[in-house]
């Protein structure tokens, strides 16, 4: 997963060139006009199962990793640790680990494209995955 | 891989047994073939219908199960024509017979929905843009904001998880509830800072805990240093609670869509 990143100098807006499946997947899949109705033939063996992560959110699972991310700071009123130092530490590993272990579960990017069957040769094969997927758009838009 | 592989009328491009063609898109009959390199590594044709034309390349049909490949390709191919002009992207994985069924199916029924859609894109081009927060700083700033989450953290903390547990759950609920408050109002922010430099934009779902926001912007080519600029002055606003990204200028993949 290379991303190429272009910025300014002293900037701190990021400019990656989107090269990694999870970007590239976020950037186009579901979008741009449909011509389904007159395809012969759809790309064979694709896939893409979303896991999409804010269904997760809701439950009681999802609230004690987030309790546990919380309970992980450690705050300045505690270990006499100011705030600053608790990030980095965070960011240098040790409860860093955790806490994105934590919220692993809750990532936007966890898709993957799977293999399906091939040599459909109908449009038929990328409507499901295309409902479901907005499906759960519209699911986790509530 | 240029001027030549423009397909005149009469002259068919060829689709062998066992073949397709994929379609990437839609661009004036006028656009010129910009020499992408397509699915396969085959070359980008233009099939011509009146004043429309579709970016075409030929594919096997017996193929490996498309993946990474295949989709940086088509957006390969989409960004590389919208650097030279207006495109309609079609939504990935499009494969139609030949070119007589590009021209009869897609480009002739459609004709005047992409001929309005072509004008309308004319001289923009979609950024789109990517606000995380930073995890450690923006729970801290709820554990200071927020006296009930203060105290079930410290109530919490250090506690056998049996005895904790409703009070672990209440906590994560408030959390996440304060958190998507916090959310809303950084995400408006974020909104209010570049809507003045941009033609429209649509704001895609996101799940993540440290989600901040994800834009696509459709931004016209005369407000594309101002936008850019004040995409940097938001990038250094927020830099000590969020990491932004922007990517493009891309093809305008979120604004042709039927929503």
């Amino acid at each position: 997963m290379t991303v190429q990143t272009s910025q300014r100098k002293g900037s701190y807006l990021e400019r990656p060139t989107p090269s990694s499946l999870a970007d590239v997947i976020d950037t186009i899949l579901d979008k741009g006009i449909v011509i389904d109705a007159y395809v012969r033939v759809s790309l064979v063996g694709i896939e893409l199962i979303t896991i999409d992560a804010r269904i997760v959110i809701a439950s009681v699972d999802t609230y004690l990793r987030f309790a546990e991310a919380t309970n992980r700071l450690d705050l300045y009123e505690k270990g006499g640790e100011g705030l600053p130092e608790v990030i980095e530490d965070l960011q240098q590993g040790g409860a860093k680990k955790k806490t994105s272990g934590a919220i692993e579960g809750v990532k936007d990017g966890v898709k993957k494209a799977v293999t399906g069957g091939d040599d459909q040769d109908d449009g038929e094969q990328r409507r499901p995955a295309k409902k479901s997927s907005s499906r759960r758009r519209k699911e986790q838009a509530s | 891989m240029t001027g030549a592989s423009v397909v005149s009328e009469d002259r068919e491009l060829q689709v062998r047994e066992g073949e397709g063609c994929y379609v990437y898109g839609v661009v004036p009959a006028d656009a010129s073939n910009v020499g992408a390199v397509g699915l396969d590594d085959a070359e980008v044709h233009l099939v011509r219908h009146g004043p429309v034309a579709a970016i075409v390349s030929v594919v096997r049909l017996e193929r490996p199960a498309g993946r990474r490949e295949e989709l940086l390709a088509h957006s390969r191919v989409l960004d590389a024509f919208a650097a030279g002009g207006p495109v309609v992207p079609v939504q990935f994985g499009a494969i139609v017979e030949d070119a007589r069924a590009v021209r009869e199916d897609v480009l002739a029924d459609r004709e005047q929905q992409f001929v309005e859609l072509l004008a309308e894109l004319l001289g923009v081009l979609q950024f789109t843009l990517q606000a995380r927060y930073d995890e450690a700083t923006v729970l801290a700033e709820l554990v200071r904001d927020d006296p009930e989450i203060a105290g079930l953290r410290e109530a919490t903390r250090g506690a056998p998880e049996e005895q904790s547990y409703a009070d672990r759950v209440r906590l994560g609920e408030l959390v996440s509830q304060r958190l998507e408050a916090r959310r809303q109002i950084d995400e408006q922010a974020v909104l209010d800072a570049l809507e003045p430099h941009v033609i429209a934009h649509r704001v895609r779902p996101g799940a993540s805990i440290d989600h901040l926001t994800d834009l696509a912007l459709l931004v016209g080519d005369g407000q594309r240093e101002a936008f850019e600029n004040a995409a940097e002055q938001l990038a250094a606003d927020l830099h000590e609670r969020a990491r932004l990204r922007l990517m493009g200028p891309m093809a305008p993949y979120d604004f042709v869509g039927e929503e």
